[in-house]
């Protein structure tokens, strides 16, 4: 058996260190279908399991506003790989736990690589750890990427995910009691559409159809719920 | 007083108030952490004013200065607060 690991994180937080660290250099370079932004595909054994591992562009966010966005987005929700990894660079987290809720919102099987942890240990950052893995239930494995610290942990980590069950450990992030009420009216209008709701997570689409996401809206254009999610968001947004 | 980002001098510091612009740059901005309510403090700009180094959030942030225009701020020790 093989799994599908897919790797995201910020620009500039070790990612493809991190990559190399897993496959050990040995990366297949191409490009993705159609678009020049380059794709890089490495393979890790573990515990003799055997891992595809895929390095997605490094971003902020996960919108349909750039071609890596699409891409890293795309991946992730077409693909479904069994584990996502996030590295988070652990000496600037504020910013770098948006992607996280992003990728959370997209219901993926993740797992937090705390990378950097030396720079936030020089910057004298006390990171609680476990408290953060409790509140995302989602593993977190603080490492070094330059010094290889933590990789070991990390494919732990994500074999265990592979067992794990995601949807028991999935955590709504509230968006406070006025939005959350609007997400939840248009997930309702959303269900008409059974295979729709199949393929993506609900939640996440009522909350792009609300953000004005322009590939989103086109996919409810041809959607069986198109008439109730258009109500909906008429009089949402008034 | 409320002040566009780029009128701030190397050293002044400001919270964020709002955040204007086209769609994609200003999610763009949203994304790199610059909401509403953020501390920001102008680092050192560029000879020719252009681009500028910005510290928020604990991590450092080169804009430019037409970027800058979207992003306004409150400056601190000014009324309103």
């Amino acid at each position: 058996m093989t799994i599908r690991v897919a790797v995201i994180g910020n620009p500039n937080v070790g990612k493809t260190l991190i990559f190399n660290n897993l496959t050990g250099g040995r990366a297949h370079v191409g490009n993705w279908p159609g678009k020049t932004v380059e794709k890089k595909e490495g393979k890790c054994r573990h515990k003799g399991v055997e891992m595809q591992i895929i390095d997605l562009p490094g971003t902020y966010s996960l919108t349909a506003n750039s071609i890596d966005e699409l891409i890293a987005r795309h991946y992730i929700v077409n693909e479904k790989p069994d584990v996502v990894i996030d590295i988070v660079d652990a000496s600037n987290l504020e910013r770098n736990l948006y992607l996280t809720t992003q990728i959370m919102e997209l219901e993926a099987n993740m797992v937090i690589a705390l990378n950097k942890c030396d720079i936030a240990d020089q910057l004298n950052y006390e990171i609680d750890v476990e408290g953060l893995s409790e509140l995302l239930r989602v593993p977190v494995i603080p490492t070094v990427a330059t010094t290889r610290e933590g990789m070991a942990e990390l494919k732990d980590a994500v074999l265990g995910a592979v067992k794990g069950k995601p949807t028991e450990r999935l955590v709504k992030i509230s968006y406070g009691k006025q939005l959350d009420g609007l997400i939840l009216r248009i997930e309702k209008a959303l269900q008409k559409d059974e295979e729709m709701c199949m393929k993506y997570p609900t939640r996440w689409l009522a909350i792009k159809l609300l953000e004005g996401d322009k590939e989103v809206l086109r996919m409810i254009d041809k959607s069986s719920s198109k008439d109730e999610v258009t109500d909906q968001l008429l009089e949402t947004v008034g | 007083m409320e002040k566009k980002l780029n009128e701030l001098k190397p050293g002044e510091r400001g919270v964020i108030t709002r955040v204007e612009g086209a769609g994609s740059l200003r999610r763009r901005l949203l994304d790199m952490g610059l909401v509403k309510g953020t501390e920001i403090i102008v680092v050192r700009k560029a000879p020719l004013g252009d681009p500028v180094e910005f510290l928020l959030k604990g991590y450092n942030l080169s804009l430019r200065k037409a970027e800058c225009d979207n992003v306004y701020v409150l400056v601190k020790g000014d009324a309103l607060e």
